[in-house]
């Protein structure tokens, strides 16, 4: 059997005597702010997995009835303008590059150009939204909603078949919770954005900015999918 | 004192001068006192009794509606109410057993008392978030509840489409409500997983977690996989009703089938959200009970990992009539034979743990063999469905009734109770009556049975679920369920009253009354300290050795301020 | 308390930092997978390529943002188990609702004769019309040429379809 040993314990020791441990951040049913923020972080990727099998109930529906009526899907598909859905790639994947820009200068102390870079990601996801709206303005005009209110008009009469009914919605339906997420994701930057002028991060500690980059590179993800999905093919 | 060392936890000594020098009694239950003090609390011990009142809550108000359903088939035609009103009772019965009660019950309550200190941690990873499950479930509640005050909800617990989507608009409020548990039940997923994986005491490795901690792992991964699948089901149903968008609603081009696939990716794996935790409580009662290691711990551990990944794959075997394709049906049946490997292996290891032990026969062992018993039957059960061309016969008759409620109850149910006497010392500090304890569990086993087992033999004579009336040859067998149905419920009540009696009268619990060798029971107190530990433990030995055990009751020190006296079923 | 025993496998605490020409990179190739997606889908017609090309792309393009960007390839294996074990359920998800929605209505060619007067009906023919009996491959066939022997049989050997899926519906 063992006896009273110190030997055994230097992981709880390393906790404790690595000066990290009076962080003003550091909650006290941890050991040290290193198992603080791998817990956070596995944490937030469960949650991202959670995020892609939301998503996957409408991947499903998209594969089912592109599946069963190929040729629906592609006729449709010619209402929505690859121009402005390949602009908006462009976009979110930018606001992507600043999110992971401003957690490699939160990582080196470079405080002010972390806000910067937060910054520019807000303005990126503003400038996904405004193109986002246009694009669903031209639809609505044309008639082109989701669900009963289906009816093309005005020069999209071509649309008025069986299923494309279904493209639309699913269409609408995906882009639209994608929407909602991308408008999460600029109130949460705008948050941290504040939070950064006043100086709440610093290498020591910027989980809230490095687990929101996380979020934001998932629906960034989704993106990556949809759009080739919706408008391309 | 040999295996156990204690190390300095100087952040907690700061704060508190080991109070039990000062303060014997003082412990997480009244170390602050007032309302807020609880419904602002961040322990994990205080949000798993909060959620053990709201389900026990459920749990009545559901199986006064199961009173009710049996009452109405108590005769043929119409007895205590109508048609529509029985529709809404089962609806709501299901609604509520299922996501308000089964579903948090284990997890939410059983779970989030005693995961932590099995694993030596002060808390969950994220205590903050665990408090907002439980408010996120409560909205969840409440919405449900704004539902059966609206009006009908008689759509069964599946939600099929077109019934749903074209019904009545409080349907809404119970999908949302479904929606909005959902969440709970995610955020308590992924708080157990991170706190299993980064908050184990010193040397408590992955072999010597407890195997309430390996099931609890697995149904958290199910959570975190399944129920975003519900959520976005739910939302496409909203937006079925209200807009038409024609996925599900045949009227409109879309495939109620696919509804089917969308709701049962979910509500199949729910079931091992449902029966996974509880193998986790049998593994611990029996043996502890059997006064024997565990046999085959590796197998029992990965057998729950193993049942929880093959759970996803075979949600098509609840809709073999539904007008799925033939090619799935097959898959789906075969891959349904499987899940009974996994689920042998453990009800094997389970008996063989007995073989040769010495059984103690307290209340929660008594549940334990109840579960073996009526586990079987349902599991058993579950396979002939499986079977393609059985199911065909069976299919939405009470045989199907049946095969569920033992699962269900006879699994889950069952084993929730016997760990809720075996954890009963723990929480609350005091003992329950034995005598009693025995008289109900006994009650409760005879009064499931009469029910249930009758309407296996309702089923295979073609009685349909979900109807108010019957043909007169089915009376005999539904009066017999019935009177079951009352004999079961005087169980549970007696099980209600003893317990609040023993929180008030109760004599006092020792740390260890079972004699158990996990932390809770060897390094806690009871009722544990607010932090749980006064010292990290640091783990020398696995959950079930008994042997190393028996070192503890010799030396000073077992745990801190515990006071043990020798566990009564020691002797060999 | 356990720091995992794989928690620092990789020896840099979580802490990594992603170098900035790395980042800069990624962004490039991200920018130049884009285009390529784009001409491709549009430009180029691999009639039913086109759609497993475009995927491939924006597998590739997801790769890029997951290892990069949100640093897996620097991270914990615990993180990118997650992902891989939420991937492989997306996965299962969509190809088994496609074993039912792909293969739906296999089962609406149950043979309502059942085996044994099929046999015999064939055996009756055989016997009629040793010439004639290979043609009828359905039931109706057989049947027709049953009831009226000296008709001319439409056409039978063009609707093999429901003596193919018989088997399968049958057992």
């Amino acid at each position: 059997m063992a006896s009273t040993t110190t030997t055994a314990a230097p992981a709880v020791e390393h906790g404790h005597g690595d000066g990290h441990a009076h962080h003003p951040r550091f909650q006290h049913h941890f050991v040290s702010m290193e198992q603080q923020f791998d817990s956070a972080k596995l944490g937030m990727w469960l949650f991202l997995i959670t995020e892609i099998l939301l998503f996957s109930g409408m991947f499903v529906a998209y594969t089912v009835y592109r599946v069963w009526h190929p040729e629906v899907f592609e006729v449709a598909s010619e209402a929505l303008n690859p121009f402005l859905g390949g602009l908006n790639t462009v976009v979110l994947l930018a606001s992507s590059l600043t999110v992971a820009l401003s957690i490699h200068f939160v990582q080196k102390d470079q405080i002010q150009k972390m806000n910067w870079m937060l910054l520019l990601t807000v303005l990126c996801a503003a400038i996904f939204m405004v193109v986002k709206y246009f694009e669903y303005t031209a639809k609505f005009e044309h008639g082109l909603y989701a669900g009963e209110a289906f009816h093309p008009h005005a020069g999209y009469e071509q649309f008025n078949i069986p299923y494309a009914r279904q493209f639309f919605s699913i269409y609408f339906v995906m882009t639209g919770i994608h929407g909602v997420h991308v408008l999460i994701g600029m109130g949460m930057f705008t948050w941290l954005y504040t939070r950064g002028l006043r100086g709440h991060f610093s290498s020591e500690w910027y989980t809230p900015v490095e687990l929101s980059g996380l979020y934001w590179h998932i629906v960034d993800l989704i993106w990556i999918f949809l759009f080739p999905l919706m408008y391309l093919i | 004192m040999a295996t156990v060392m204690h190390t300095d936890a100087p952040a907690e000594a700061a704060a508190h001068h080991h109070p039990e020098h000062h303060h014997p009694e003082h412990h997480y239950l009244n170390h602050e006192k007032t309302i807020w003090s609880w419904l602002s609390t961040v322990d994990h011990k205080r949000i798993g009794i909060m959620y053990a009142i709201s389900v026990a809550i459920f749990f009545l108000i559901a199986g006064v509606l199961a009173l009710l359903v049996r009452m109405e088939l108590l005769g043929p035609g119409e007895t205590i109410m109508g048609p529509d009103a029985y529709n809404q009772v089962f609806t709501l019965h299901a609604v509520m057993m299922v996501f308000l009660f089964i579903i948090p019950a284990v997890p939410g309550f059983l779970g989030n008392f005693a995961l932590p200190i099995q694993i030596g941690a002060k808390d969950v990873a994220f205590p903050r978030l665990n408090l907002a499950s439980w408010y996120i479930f409560m909205a969840g509640a409440a919405l449900a509840v704004i539902a059966i005050g609206v009006g009908q909800v008689d759509t069964g617990w599946t939600f099929y489409t077109p019934y749903s989507s074209d019904g009545s608009n409080s349907v809404f409020f119970v999908t949302l409500a479904v929606f909005v548990a959902g969440f709970a039940s995610i955020f308590t997923g992924i708080n157990f997983i991170v706190t299993i994986h980064k908050m184990r005491a010193p040397g408590m490795t992955w072999n010597r977690l407890p195997l309430f901690v390996w099931a609890l792992y697995a149904t958290s991964i199910v959570q975190v996989l399944a129920t975003p699948v519900i959520g976005i089901t739910m939302v496409l149903l909203f937006l079925e009703k209200f807009l038409g968008i024609g996925i599900f609603d045949p009227a409109l081009g879309g495939d109620p089938i696919l509804f089917q696939h969308f709701f049962w990716f979910y509500s199949h794996p729910a079931v091992y959200i449902m029966i996974l935790p509880a193998f986790g409580i049998i593994s611990e009662l029996v043996t502890v009970f059997s006064r024997q290691n565990i046999q085959g711990y590796t197998f029992i551990a990965l057998s729950s990992v193993a049942i929880a990944f093959l759970g996803f794959l075979v949600w098509g075997h609840h809709m073999f009539v539904s007008g799925q394709s033939a090619v799935s049906s097959i898959i789906f049946s075969l891959i349904t034979y499987l899940i009974g490997i996994p689920t042998g292996i453990k009800v094997l290891n389970w008996v063989s743990t007995m073989y040769k032990g010495s059984v103690w026969l307290q209340t929660p062992m008594l549940y334990a063999l109840s579960f073996l018993f009526l586990f079987t039957i349902g599991g058993l059960t579950g396979v002939m469905v499986g079977v393609l061309a059985v199911d065909v016969h069976l299919h939405d008759t009470y045989f199907i009734v049946a095969h569920f409620h033992y699962v269900m109850m006879g699994g889950t149910v069952i084993a929730l109770l016997g760990g809720f006497h075996y954890w009963w010392p723990k929480i609350t500090g005091k003992m329950y009556n034995e005598t009693l304890g025995k008289i109900a569990a006994i009650l409760i086993f005879i009064g499931f049975n009469i029910t249930f087992f009758t309407q296996f033999v309702l089923g295979s004579r073609g009685m349909p679920r979900r109807y108010y009336d019957y043909l007169p040859e089915f009376t005999a067998l539904h009066q017999i369920s019935t009177v079951g149905s009352w004999i079961l419920a005087l169980g549970l009540f007696m099980v209600l009253f003893y317990m609040i009696h023993s929180m008030f009268r109760g004599k006092k619990a020792p740390a260890n009354p079972w004699g158990a060798a996990t932390l809770e029971w060897t390094h806690c107190t009871s009722p544990p300290d607010p932090h749980n530990f006064h010292h990290t433990p640091i783990v020398t030995h696995g959950p079930y050795d008994y042997h190393a055990l028996e070192h503890l009751y010799e030396g000073d020190g077992v745990g801190d301020g515990a006071t043990v006296e020798a566990a009564p079923g020691q002797k060999h | 308390m356990a720091h995992d025993a794989h928690a620092h496998a990789d020896g840099d605490h979580g802490h990594h930092i992603i170098p900035m020409p790395v980042l800069l990179k990624t962004f490039g190739g991200l920018i130049f997978l884009t285009i390529l997606t784009v001409l491709t889908a549009t430009q180029l017609d691999l009639g039913a390529f086109n759609v497993p090309l475009a995927l491939a792309i924006a597998c590739g393009k997801a790769t890029l943002v997951i290892m990069f960007f949100m640093g897996l390839k620097y991270d914990n294996r615990v993180n990118t188990l997650t992902l891989v074990l939420g991937i492989l359920f997306v996965l299962i998800f969509i190809s088994f609702t496609l074993f039912d929605t792909a293969f739906r209505g296999d089962i609406g060619n149950v043979d309502t004769i059942p085996q044994e007067d099929r046999t015999r009906m064939e055996e009756t023919l055989q016997q009629r019309d040793p010439g004639r009996a290979g043609l009828a491959t359905s039931p109706a066939d057989s049947l027709a040429l049953e009831q009226n022997p000296l008709e001319e049989t439409p056409a039978p050997a063009e609707e093999p379809a429901p003596e193919t899926t018989e088997p399968e519906a049958a057992h």
